[in-house]
């Protein structure tokens, strides 16, 4: 199983606009910013900021209304549905604000879903690595359990793991503490924290969170559709290589 | 890992499951036994062309159905038997009359009269006795599902038919007719009874050496040609068609198993919709993570193919039970071998013109509301 290329996320020019029927109106000032591999970036901002909107843009979910945006020397830009689709396959991970697990599959089918969901075998060894990774965030015992059968705190676990089994070089979460109580929240943070300085990925996690903060790399705050500060921050490092 | 989801999605959703489920049984159910109850009466239309054991027939000109021929000259056989490719040549004659049951009361009955010793249109199944019971003049048949209603005659029972002394002298089992009871007897007996002039008859049955073919038609209609030259398998063809156009079965029919369609379809579409819009989240999800639009349909294909599979399971499951339960009751079903696969592949076809309005919503599924 291989794991994640060491490559960088770039955006340039980025802006995202919106009809709201009668007239457009522009939601995402243009951008230009970098994503670094082994970086945890936390953008943050209140409600309708425009930080989700750029996240969908980073995430190839919707398309900017301008600008660039490059994996690596690649342009992403304008990759057609079917090749951001791929793209999304082999090389995002993605955390939502609610677990979104598939009721019906258990957590380990909803794990391999990842890789499968375009209908391919997943590859030699795909079950074992899934396994190991629900055993690592503390599912080993609930691998053939029904999503609803699991606390909040697990499920969001369970959908790290979904983001993680296909070793993606950019992980992107979206409130992913939100709907968790304090100390799962925290878990949640610091593995993830573990996932950007270990294995070397893109992090970008959105959230308005205070809490969240401290364990960001980087803090990119935004408001009214435009980046209004951008900080490397003293992150809780140590904490993180401890747990 | 897409057929699994969709069949986990299949088994997890339950109540949206049973209402598709109940579509398809219903379109295999109610369809089926529409076309069995149709093909049953088919049989009836036919029945004794279909059984009459000869390759042509020939009735008065220019008939539209097997039941409805003026008398034709019995001076035909000898035109018929000089054909070369001719093997024998039988007339029959069918008349009617009232038989009278132990009661006391009538019921008509058709009368069909078979010449000694061939037999030609005698009864080809029976329950009780044999056919050499018809080599005797008195004797008649009747059938076992008509016992009740002629007052249960035992055998060697002696009653009338028409006024004429007749004899029960066996039961036959399956010999209905579209037009009523059918009862068997000697084409001399017939004659008394429907009282038709000497040397006429209904019909001449043919038998060739060979199977028709258009050279030996052509030549028996040159040699008949006041006549109606029909091959066995063209009469029947035309009575059933006669039937079905001029009686409203088949419009009766048709509308009947349009209804149960378009129900099957009405209650798929409701429920596979419902079921769609419910897990319009996970199909957004799974387009989020990586998934095409065609990876969405071929679940929701995979769903609708699962659905149908086991509704057509469970519809002929029911409808064999249905089936098994009327044989040998005066109810008229018979399925023939051509319909199960055509009506198992019309409600996977129906199933997923069903679900296409589900297709729809899940293929409208936006991964980038995932992010809201």
């Amino acid at each position: 199983m291989r794991g994640p290329k060491m490559t960088t996320l770039r955006l340039e020019g980025i802006a995202k606009d919106f009809s709201d029927g009668a007239q457009m109106r522009r939601v995402l000032f243009p951008v230009t910013t970098e994503f670094e591999p082994g970086e945890l970036t936390v953008l943050a901002g209140p409600s309708g900021s425009g930080k989700t909107t750029l996240l969908s843009i980073i995430g190839l979910v919707l398309r900017p209304s301008e600008g660039r945006m490059f994996f690596g020397d690649k342009e992403i830009t304008s990759l057609s549905e079917n090749e951001a689709a791929r793209m999304r396959l082999q090389r995002y991970g993605f955390v939502f604000q609610q677990p979104m697990l598939i009721e019906g599959l258990s957590v380990l089918e909803n794990t391999l879903l990842a890789f499968a969901v375009q209908g391919r075998r997943p590859p030699k060894g795909a079950r074992q690595k899934a396994v190991k990774i629900l055993n690592r965030l503390g599912l080993g015992e609930s691998l053939h359990m029904q999503p609803r059968l699991l606390s909040g705190g697990m499920k969001q676990r369970a959908s790290i793991a979904r983001a993680l089994i296909k070793d993606p070089a950019i992980l992107l979460c979206d409130e992913p503490t939100s709907a968790l109580d304090a100390e799962s929240g925290q878990t949640v943070m610091r593995l993830l924290k573990r996932i950007a300085i270990e294995e070397g990925r893109v992090v970008v996690v959105v959230s308005h969170d205070a809490r969240v903060f401290p364990y960001a790399d980087r803090l990119v705050k935004i408001e009214n559709g435009q980046i209004v500060s951008d900080t490397r921050e003293q992150t809780q490092t140590e904490e993180v290589s401890q747990s | 890992m897409r057929t699994l989801t969709a069949f986990r999605m299949v088994v997890h959703d339950r109540s949206s499951t049973a209402g598709a489920l109940l579509g398809v049984v219903a379109i295999v159910f109610l369809v089926g036994q529409q076309l069995s109850l149709l093909f049953g009466l088919l049989n009836y239309m036919s029945v004794l062309v279909d059984h009459s054991n000869a390759d042509v027939w020939v009735m008065s000109g220019n008939i539209r159905n097997a039941d409805a021929g003026n008398l034709i000259s019995g001076r035909y056989i000898d035109r018929i038997v000089g054909l070369p490719e001719v093997k024998w040549a039988e007339p029959v004659l069918i008349g009617s009359g009232l038989f009278r049951t132990a009661d006391g009361s009538y019921e008509s009955v058709r009368v069909i009269g078979t010449r000694r010793p061939r037999l030609s249109l005698g009864p080809w199944q029976f329950f009780k006795a044999d056919e050499r019971a018809l080599l005797d003049l008195e004797s008649v048949t009747v059938d076992k599902l008509d016992l009740a209603k002629l007052g249960n005659p035992v055998l060697n029972q002696v009653t009338e038919i028409g006024h004429r002394r007749v004899r029960v002298r066996a039961i036959t089992e399956g010999a209905r007719g579209f037009q009523g009871t059918i009862v068997f007897a000697s084409i001399d007996k017939v004659k008394e009874i429907a009282r038709t002039p000497p040397g006429r008859y209904s019909a001449i049955l043919v038998r060739l050496n060979r199977a028709p073919d258009s050279r030996i038609m052509a030549r028996l209609r040159a040699a008949l040609p006041k006549c109606s030259v029909y091959t066995t398998k063209e009469l029947s063809y035309l009575t059933k068609k006669y039937y079905i156009a001029n009686t409203g079965i088949g419009s009766s029919f048709g509308f009947s198993t349009v209804i149960a369609v378009l129900i099957g379809v009405v209650i798929i579409s409701l429920t596979m919709y419902t079921s769609v819009l419910g897990r319009a989240r996970d199909f957004a999800v799974m387009r989020a993570i990586g998934g095409r639009r065609r990876d969405i349909a071929v679940v929701v294909a995979c769903e609708a193919l699962i659905i149908a599979g086991v509704g057509v399971f469970v519809g002929f499951l029911m409808l064999v039970t249905l089936l098994n339960f009327t044989r040998g009751s005066a109810i008229p079903s018979f399925l023939p071998l051509f319909v199960s696969p055509a009506l198992a592949i019309g409600a996977i076809l129906v199933s997923f013109i069903g679900s296409s309005i589900a297709l729809r919503v899940a293929l409208k599924a936006d991964p980038a509301s995932v992010f809201h």
